[in-house]
């Protein structure tokens, strides 16, 4: 596909090449983890949220994941914490819309208390979300600019 | 909007046997051991197993969950959780608040490494969301960090290193609920194994809890700003609290400034004894974008009127009109549990952080509709529209024909008025109809003060209430309805809209849940 480039707002920059991981809806931070946050599972994290089927029962360690915000439990920060403290969290986390307050906290905790950062762009608009699809190539630059294939 | 089957959280034993270790019963025999029952999504329940317990899943469902009416995804979801949705903000403008010098050198470490990873962390949090400043908090903190899953064991780091270097709140503060009891509820030898099993971590988040200047035990409560428990700013004060419902009514009740904030976030603001200065806590931001037209013929279910609310302005501020009589100009102890009951639910629907209600609440009496935005939206609530939402309300007992097991009441936490309304309506009906028990339990969640302030002013009554089959804890009562177990086995009641929304509890009006205690069963036509 031809490259497509889009700006967003760079809240935890960084530069990042990999592969996306779309969730076109609210992705849901806490019931997306569960496997990794009470079952001890730790060399991988498949996602188990039965609710979103894009998702559901794919590694997700290590992803780069695009969606629109986080939605659920407002163990969602602690839950980003938990999971990057295993080594399994994103390594980058690119939002169409405003960051909400709950995986921001997260976020930003897990990059100032333990020296891990979840590169963080949101704002990136929702001509974004609805270009990405799961397995583009996909870079990430620090000055928020996102380029998608 | 999407319901859950039933509320799972910490892994436990059937239903049956935990109401049967409540206070009074007696173990079911041949009951099982601990061993949970009944496969979670993944697999089984035991940590480590590479599988989760059931009891999890409760934890995917909030008052966010990003569906829509027909209970999918909704593509035009966009909720920031800080009552704005905030989609002005210019992605090519970077933006850092104004720090004071005081602030500043907190950034750069000259008060300690902690206290600055704390003012790095709510400055951070601040500039995401356009803060102008950081205001210094009054009144005192309340926490929603209040359960230990192992997965919280980086926030409790995180707390133990500010513990390590002195750093305590600025004012003692409060904590939700207990998210178990051990003397009232899980009373069982397996039971309370499950609890330590499940929140291996509790003693450890008590101990830093205390350290960093949480109040003691007994306060533990949802709804913190009860008399007896007394966290209840003036007016006007800037405070960083956490929990949906607290948040709801400090803003709207007690007229106190806060956002809503994130577990965890709130505590960090303690710490340094402010908080940045946008959405909720400013003027701007606490302008009602709805006027809700209540035009029911009578007073209205209270909770019905939060979910109808809730549902339609998701996390817009809305200012309420048509309810002023109920109250007689005034919020006072004896009708404050309406807009307990009405604010949860629509921080439980919605998404809700303030509201303002005409006449009765400390925004709207000093600043009247001058409080709605040009442009405003209306809503007119009628008891046609309360009968549509609460006809909605499907029945999600894992037996649609099953017989109701269990009352709850008490959630939000229950007040004194509303524990000495019910021991009073409970036991004159049973008087009036002969009967010595009610034919199915009642839980009554309340914390620990406002159980023994009914204690020590109506004990006769308080007796009498146990006697007639009426128990207290001071656990959280979604976190009892999430016990293990417990949709398969109970089918249970509530007069709370915040629990109908998170559980698989029926929701029913006061009248109709007296007549299903004494009776046991549903009437026809309720």
């Amino acid at each position: 596909m031809a490259k497509q480039t889009f700006k967003g707002r760079p809240l935890l920059p960084g530069d990042l090449e990999g592969e996306a991981t779309v969730s076109k809806q609210p992705f849901n931070t806490t019931a997306s983890y569960f496997d990794n946050m009470f079952a001890g599972v730790r060399d991988k994290a498949p996602c188990t949220d039965s609710d979103n089927p894009e998702l559901f029962r794919k590694d997700i360690a290590d992803c780069i994941m695009c969606t629109s915000q986080t939605i659920g439990s407002t163990f969602g920060g602690a839950a980003i914490m938990g999971v990057a403290e295993m080594g399994l969290g994103p390594r980058a986390m690119l939002f169409s819309r405003h960051i909400d307050s709950i995986i921001s906290a997260g976020l930003f905790m897990e990059d100032i208390w333990n020296e891990k950062r979840i590169i963080t762009i949101d704002l990136l608009g929702d001509e974004f979300l609805e270009t990405v699809q799961t397995g583009d190539p996909i870079a990430i630059h620090a000055d928020g600019t996102v380029e998608v294939g | 909007m999407k319901r859950r089957e039933f509320v799972h959280t910490i892994g436990l034993v059937s239903a049956s046997g935990v109401l049967l270790s409540c206070e009074g019963g007696t173990p079911s025999p041949g009951r099982a051991g601990t061993a949970a029952s009944g496969a979670a999504q993944t697999g089984t329940s035991a940590s480590g197993t590479g599988a989760a317990p059931d009891w999890v899943r409760s934890l995917r469902d909030s008052d966010m969950d990003g569906l829509g009416p027909d209970g999918k995804p909704d593509p035009n979801y966009n909720a920031t959780r800080t009552g704005h949705a905030r989609a002005d903000v210019d992605p090519t403008q970077p933006y850092q608040m104004p720090l004071t010098q005081e602030e500043q050198d907190i950034m750069d470490g000259k008060k300690g490494d902690a206290l600055a990873k704390v003012m790095k962390t709510v400055v951070a949090f601040g500039n995401a969301f356009g803060a102008t400043k950081l205001v210094e908090l009054g009144g005192a903190p309340h926490s929603s960090v209040f359960n230990a899953p192992p997965f919280m064991k980086s926030i409790i780091d995180v707390f133990s290193t500010c513990a390590d270097e002195g750093l305590k709140s600025y004012a003692p503060f409060t904590v939700n609920p207990r998210p178990f009891d051990l003397y009232n509820v899980e009373t069982l030898p397996d039971e309370m194994a499950m609890v330590f099993e499940g929140y291996p971590l509790q003693p450890e988040l008590d101990y830093v809890l205390t350290r960093i200047g949480a109040r003691g035990m007994n306060s533990r409560s949802c709804a913190c700003y009860l008399s007896e428990i007394g966290n209840a700013p003036e007016p006007g004060t800037y405070v960083a609290w956490a929990e949906s419902s607290a948040v709801n009514f400090g803003n709207s009740v007690l007229g106190v400034r806060t956002n809503r904030n994130a577990g965890g976030m709130e505590l960090l603001c303690a710490l340094i004894g402010k908080a940045p200065y946008f959405g909720l806590m400013t003027d701007e931001g606490r302008m009602a974008t709805w006027l809700i037209d209540v035009r029911t013929t009578k007073e209205p279910d209270w909770g019905v009127l939060g979910a109808a609310i809730g549902i339609k302005v998701t996390e817009d501020v809305p200012f309420v009109a048509g309810v002023d009589k109920y109250f007689g100009g005034e919020v006072t102890k004896e009708n404050m549990h309406k807009l307990k009951a009405m604010g949860s639910s629509t921080a439980a629907n919605g998404a809700v952080g303030l509201y303002h209600v005409e006449g009765v609440t400390p925004d709207a009496k000093q600043k009247g509709r001058d409080l709605l935005v040009e442009g405003y939206q209306t809503y007119v609530v009628d008891d046609a529209e309360l009968e549509r939402i609460y006809s909605s309300y499907p029945n999600l007992w894992s037996r649609n024909d099953a017989k109701p097991s269990l009352c709850f009441i008490g959630c939000p936490h229950n007040t004194y008025h509303e524990l000495l309304y019910w021991g009073e309506l409970i036991t004159e009906e049973l008087k009036k109809r002969g009967q010595d028990k009610l034919k199915i339990p009642m839980h009554l969640f309340a914390s620990i003060p406002v159980r023994n302030h009914l204690l020590d002013d109506h004990p006769v009554l308080f007796r009498d209430m146990k006697r007639a089959g009426m128990s207290f804890t001071n656990m959280c009562a979604l976190m009892f309805t999430g016990l293990k177990g417990f949709g398969e086995s109970h089918f249970p009641v509530t007069n709370s809209n915040k629990a109908r929304k998170y559980s698989s509890a029926r929701y029913f009006p006061d009248d109709i849940l007296l007549e299903i205690v004494m009776t046991g069963e549903i009437p026809a036509d309720a």
